[in-house]
């Protein structure tokens, strides 16, 4: 049992040896000439600026929220999910029901403009 | 949840009633979309009505005795009795909210109330520590929302995090005292867990007992879990408030009388002597505080945490008399606090205060409503011949029955301490004058019928109690 | 195989945080992450003692399936007040939330 261990050492000795080889090399071999412009971001967004408090439109709130409650409840039709094949009608039947409310839960927050994006 | 899934199509009457409070709910948030706004107070009529016909049908549906679910619900006479009383606060509450400004015409509201009552319906019943907490989340969280629900008012929105805050505090306690016991027993009915807690260690068992308590402690409002009462009770939209204080309490008692009764009854002699003690202090302290109350839903929220101390009585004697008293006791209080609330929403509508002060001159400004008031302050006294005396003269029978004598002295020295702050509003409503006291006190046609109900409630079953004591007494006989 | 007790210590061990965190926090949000903690120690333990004691049997997971679910409820509620409340007060500090008080 522990022996095998001794592989995953073997790896994570390679994996620390082998970025520390690479970069160092490239930090030996590279001109070194530094200015501003080269530690800023590139291809990953905008500058930031102002501070970073700044209060998001609650309709992003409303929407995690509601994601977050629909999410959650996957947990309930994974384990049904998966013994489909093998249930009795009554079981598919509860199963559906309880689709039906999710479904009815969302149809009553999208007409009462939760989901509206402003 | 065992091995056998068998599904038996005799469950579902079982469970009868909470379907159709699911069906009701939907029905209601259906009819909140279709309908125009200025037509939405017609929404507490549907709630109310559609209470009323679940209501009869829990009571008059055949119900199997057996557990159903493989062991998740189990309607039994008491049961059934508990769910009748959850039903009878929601519809008098439904109707006082048609009064109440901010909320008479929110289908959401509504739809949350529903949902909190199909929570405690199923916690009655409930005989797994899974539905347990199900259940009892269902109706907690349902009650946050409720109590919170006025967001611009700084009050209300206050109440609702301090609700929260304590509410999901105490039940993550519980819920870590539930699952030591799943630990210790390996399972999670009430018979499998209460047969395997017999050779389980005892300080295991009591610490999972101890957290448990917790929960129901909060649920009921007791010393030490009572310190949410004042603020949430003051702070809450008035209906809220009622509801918050009969149907949730009764709730809390429901599984913890279920509970103490199948799951603990190995740790015997040591729960009992807690409850006594828990008992003592619990009315102790909501009396002396509530003497100090200047605002009446305050007054009221220390109030209850005393009458949660007298139910502790039953609780404690845990005897078949004890229990059917604390039950008994339980249809009482829903009725009086629910007159009492509902004087406060007419007044407080009409006077926009809340304190003991402006209801001077009541009497002068309507007859009907003082009189109101004062039956509820009566009873909730236990001055004969109203209810709440012959209700409190069975929990001290109990107790009496039970050896607790320490406790009845001290439950009656109580009772004493409580005439005075109540007949303190009487003094108020009656003899205090005040400027406005000719202008009459309008009362809208739910509240007359919320009120005469309780009115005639507390008169009819102190003078005549014998018919619904039997009822329950006959209830109780199933768990012994 | 690791032994039950680590697991029950480990369990403990999270709930005393999380039951730090609701006692001495002031700020609305970090006690609610405390509560939050505090129902993971008790997954730890529902699915420890599933494990060790009774694996042929679902209730363990199941009920730790519904403390998952109901957590998440729990959560968007509390979340719900507090921005009420942030928006009343510009405050989710729980020692100035304190209009209500006798």
């Amino acid at each position: 049992m522990l022996e095998q261990f001794i592989f995953v050492g073997v790896l994570l000795v390679v994996a620390l040896f082998l970025p520390v080889v690479l970069i160092g090399l490239a930090w030996l071999l590279r001109p070194k000439r530094p200015n501003p412009r080269k530690s800023e971001i590139y291809e990953c967004g905008l500058q930031p600026h102002g501070e970073n408090w700044v209060q998001f439109k609650a309709q992003y709130y409303i929407f995690a929220l509601v994601f977050l409650i629909f999410d959650v409840e996957a947990v309930f039709l994974f384990p049904w999910a998966l013994v489909y094949n093998w249930l009795p009608l009554y079981a598919v039947l509860e199963g559906v029901l309880f689709i039906a409310l999710l479904a009815a839960a969302l149809v009553y927050a999208w007409q009462k403009g939760a989901l509206e994006w402003m | 949840m065992g091995g056998e899934t068998v599904f038996n199509a005799i469950w579902l009457l079982t469970i009868l009633p909470e379907l159709l409070l699911l069906i009701l709910a939907l029905i209601v948030l259906g009819v909140d979309l279709a309908l125009p706004a200025e037509r939405k107070r017609s929404l507490g009529v549907w709630t109310a009505a559609g209470l009323v016909i679940v209501l009869l049908v829990s009571l008059l549906a055949p119900v199997p005795e057996e557990a159903a679910f493989g062991g998740l619900v189990r309607a039994d006479p008491l049961g059934r009795v508990f769910r009748a009383m959850f039903l009878l606060g929601g519809v008098l509450v439904a109707l006082m909210s048609m009064d109440f400004r901010p909320l008479r015409q929110d289908g959401p509201y509504y739809g949350m109330l529903l949902f909190s009552l199909l929570g405690m319906c199923l916690m009655a019943v409930a005989e797994n520590l899974v539905m347990l907490y199900v259940a009892m989340e269902l109706t907690s969280i349902s009650a946050y929302v409720l109590v919170g629900y006025l967001r611009e008012d700084t009050f209300s929105a206050e109440a609702g995090l301090k609700y929260m805050l304590f509410g999901a505090f105490t039940s993550a306690v519980m819920l870590y005292g539930l699952s030591l016991l799943f630990g210790l027993t390996g399972g999670t009915g009430y018979m499998e867990v209460a047969a395997a807690l017999r050779e389980a260690p005892f300080s295991l068992a009591m610490v999972g007992f101890l957290m448990v308590l917790v929960g129901f402690g909060f649920k009921v409002a007791m010393v030490p879990m009572h310190f949410w009462t004042p603020d949430v009770y003051q702070g809450a939209p008035t209906p809220v408030t009622a509801f918050i204080s009969v149907a949730s309490k009764a709730a809390g008692f429901a599984v913890m009388l279920r509970a103490f009764r199948f799951i603990f009854p190995s740790l015997g002699g040591e729960w009992v002597a807690l409850m006594v003690a828990i008992s003592a202090v619990t009315m102790t302290l909501g009396n002396i505080f509530a003497v100090w109350q200047k605002n009446i839903k305050r007054m009221l929220a220390y109030s209850s945490v005393a009458q949660a101390g007298y139910i502790l009585i039953g609780v404690a004697a845990a005897s078949r008399l004890g229990i059917a008293a604390a039950a008994f006791y339980l249809i009482i209080y829903t009725v009086t606090n629910i007159a009492a609330f509902a004087t406060v929403v007419l007044v407080s509508n009409l006077t926009g205060s809340e304190d003991i002060e402006s209801f001077a001159g009541l009497s002068r400004r309507s007859k009907f409503l003082a009189w109101g008031l004062m039956l509820a302050l009566f009873s909730l006294g236990g001055v004969p011949p109203f209810a709440g005396f012959i209700g409190k003269l069975i929990l001290f029978a109990g107790a009496v029955q039970s050896g607790l004598i320490a406790l009845v002295v001290i439950g009656v020295l109580n009772v004493i301490v409580s005439l005075y702050y109540y007949l303190n509003v009487a003094k108020v409503v009656f003899e205090r004058r005040s400027e406005e006291e000719e202008e009459p006190v309008p009362i809208p046609v739910p509240s007359r019928w919320v009120l005469g109900f309780t009115m005639a409630a507390i008169v009819i079953l102190g003078v005549l109690a014998a018919p619904v004591f039997n009822w329950v007494w006959r209830a109780s006989g199933a768990w012994f | 195989m690791v032994p039950l007790q680590w697991y029950l210590v480990l369990s403990a061990a999270l709930f005393c945080v999380g039951l730090y965190a609701v006692l001495a926090r002031r700020n609305a949000i970090s006690i609610l992450m405390g509560i939050e903690l505090m129902l993971n120690a008790v997954n730890i333990n529902l699915l420890a003692f599933w494990r060790y004691t009774q694996p042929e049997a679902a209730v363990g997971q199941a009920f730790a399936a519904f403390v998952y679910a109901v957590a998440a409820a729990e959560v968007a509620v509390g979340l719900a007040l507090i921005v009420s409340i942030y928006r009343n007060r510009e405050t989710v500090d729980v020692d100035e939330i304190n209009l209500l008080k006798w």
